[in-house]
């Protein structure tokens, strides 16, 4: 599975790269965009077809209820730990590596918001670190699950509904899809309003 | 994505795939590993393609990639102790 995702990655990556700066063979929009979004909708009806088929796997969503709902709150809180300590680490603005820190991977909204609420240069780091947090998600998901069950839904965070939903699930089962699916709806609903009460701060 | 029709985009094919699943699940087995694997792989070739053509993320990889691999390394291994010490709590 692991060498068809990074394989799907690398080629898409340098076709897009190739179409963007030399072919121009298609608007981009069409595959980053429209393309991306048919698959995503096809996989998220078959996710939760295999779901609703596997009796085993709506009986453990049944025995965690409710309490999966506590997760996103978890992956903010650390999160945030995450971005003060990396700030301190790197000897930059706290309050700024704690906005980019609670964007959780969501690298489109990071980019323009924290470039506008904290400045050109925090709003490139953001785009990057969540870009990467995002990358490293996938990329690293087969290791995560070894360690818990649940790490890759705390490390995928606001990506968890869509771009690492699908290896996550092959990697720790049907039954994780409520759960990875409303963490990542929760923390993307979430995070421009942790951001901009971080930027209250400054 | 916050963009309320993108979300209903998302959450329509979910719950309609879990309830035909659920009317479906005495019948005989659906295998549905293969055509997923092959969904995936277009999935993930169009987020490489969105990397990929976007000039303003590559070029920003040099100049802050240091700085950002440390965020989210920590932040990730943090997001991970959290939630692995949240389960505890509540029992998850």
């Amino acid at each position: 599975m692991m060498k068809y995702v990074i394989a799907a990655l690398t080629l898409g990556v340098a076709a897009g790269y190739l179409n963007n700066n030399f072919l121009n063979a298609i608007p981009n929009a069409v595959v980053s965009d429209q393309l991306f979004n048919l698959s995503l909708i096809a996989l998220l009806f078959v996710f939760g077809l295999s779901f609703g088929l596997d009796k085993e796997a709506m009986d453990k969503m049944k025995k965690t209820g409710p309490k999966i709902l506590a997760f996103p709150l978890f992956v903010v809180l650390g999160s945030l730990l995450g971005g003060l300590i990396g700030g301190l680490i790197l000897s930059i603005d706290v309050t700024g590596a704690m906005a980019v820190s609670a964007s959780c991977g969501w690298y489109t909204l990071s980019g323009p918001l924290i470039g506008q609420l904290f400045g050109t240069q925090f709003g490139t780091l953001g785009f990057a670190a969540n870009f990467l947090r995002e990358l490293l998600t996938i990329t690293t998901i087969p290791l995560m699950v070894k360690v818990d069950k649940y790490a890759p839904v705390a490390s995928g965070g606001a990506t968890t509904m869509d771009t690492t939903l699908p290896v996550i699930m092959r990697y720790c089962g049907s039954d994780m899809l409520i759960t990875a699916f409303s963490n990542g709806l929760i923390l993307t609903l979430i995070a421009p309003f942790t951001i901009i009460t971080i930027a209250s701060f400054i | 994505m916050l963009n309320p029709i993108t979300l209903l985009n998302l959450i329509i094919p979910l719950v309609a795939g879990i309830l035909l699943g659920y009317l479906l699940r005495n019948r005989k087995r659906i295998k549905l590993d293969k055509a997923s694997l092959a969904v995936i792989v277009i999935l993930i070739f169009s987020l490489g393609f969105g990397i990929g053509s976007n000039n303003e993320l590559l070029n920003a990889m040099p100049k802050v990639g240091f700085n950002a691999l440390i965020i989210s390394v920590i932040t990730i291994l943090f997001s991970i102790a959290f939630v692995m010490a949240g389960r505890r709590m509540v029992r998850a």
